[in-house]
């Protein structure tokens, strides 16, 4: 797989100027912050490598199992569509490409969730106990988790400069995981969430000397 | 309550559900709080007059009873929804 260290003063510039050494779209990348400050942010940008997902069949059988029945499932939807294995991706994560897919995403990510929540009952007797697997439709997931860490990442930069914490807008549980992960090293701001489902909403605040 | 509330008390149902199985990381949920959420989603009057959402609700409280994975319980849930949804007059 090949990947390029990407830097710039925002998390946004950072990642085009990795695109950019790499010839790729945001498609067909995964994002991995590796420093953020106020004054710049560095990034390491991979290119998924499709056919090495295809490639990784014969290595692990029990992702291609989950990826037939996917298809199939989608097949007696009527959803024409292609669904390959993520290269390297622990847990398992399909990813459901083709046209016009929006119907399939729905409104916030509630039918890509369902989808999700039905394909890892079909798939459960193949999988370990605990063990899961993540459907991902044109990367949606992907962009979103992404998306939320932009956020997260500038809430972080202006709890800094003001000191109050700041409420962010109601989140699903992947995206406000997605933020705490990416805030949880930074020594001087905390994430907690408040509120009950489906209007929980992460809070970046400043740490407290007693939190460090 | 209307059958707009109807649905998305049974969102939050699901909402809730979901939180376990993606382990948002922020809150410890128990089986006892899942429960109490499908509990008032067959409280709704709206519920009784649709066919089959009471039944998909009980089976999802069964479910979350039996400690069935939350992908099953929530799955079942957005049977109930669906079938709400289809019950509704348009």
């Amino acid at each position: 797989m090949r990947s390029a260290e990407g830097r710039g003063r925002t998390l946004e510039e950072a990642v085009d100027a990795a695109l950019i050494e790499l010839g790729e779209t945001r498609r067909n990348v995964d994002v991995r912050v590796v420093r953020e400050s106020p004054d710049e942010t560095v990034v390491e940008v991979t290119v998924m490598d499709a056919s090495a997902a295809s490639g990784a069949s014969p290595v692990n059988g029990k992702a291609e199992t989950v990826r037939t029945l996917l298809e199939g499932l989608l097949k007696h939807m009527g959803v024409r569509a292609s669904v390959q294995v993520r290269a390297g991706s622990d847990p398992i994560t399909l990813d459901v490409t083709g046209r016009d897919l929006g119907a399939l995403i729905g409104w916030r990510g509630e039918t890509l969730r369902a989808l999700q929540s039905v394909t890892n009952v079909m798939v459960g007797k193949h999988l370990n106990e605990g063990e899961r697997v993540i459907v991902d439709v044109e990367r949606y997931r992907q962009r979103r988790e992404h998306t939320v860490r932009e956020i997260a990442l500038r809430a972080a930069r202006q709890v800094k400069m003001t000191g109050d914490a700041i409420t962010l807008d109601a989140m699903q549980a992947f995206e406000r995981r997605a933020i705490h992960l990416a805030l949880e090293g930074d020594p001087d701001v905390t994430s907690s969430s408040i509120g009950e489902e489906p209007d929980r909403r992460v809070v970046v605040g400043p740490r407290k000397p007693a939190d460090a | 309550m209307s059958a707009r509330s109807a649905a998305q008390r049974i969102r939050k149902a699901i909402a809730v559900v979901n939180a376990v199985a993606d382990g948002a990381g922020d809150e410890e949920i128990t089986p006892t709080e899942i429960a109490e959420a499908i509990r008032d989603c067959m409280e709704l009057p709206e519920v009784a007059a649709v066919p089959n959402v009471r039944k998909y609700l009980g089976e999802a409280l069964d479910a979350t009873s039996d400690g069935m994975p939350a992908d099953f319980v929530a799955m079942t849930l957005y049977a109930a929804l669906g079938a709400l949804q289809e019950g509704l007059p348009s």
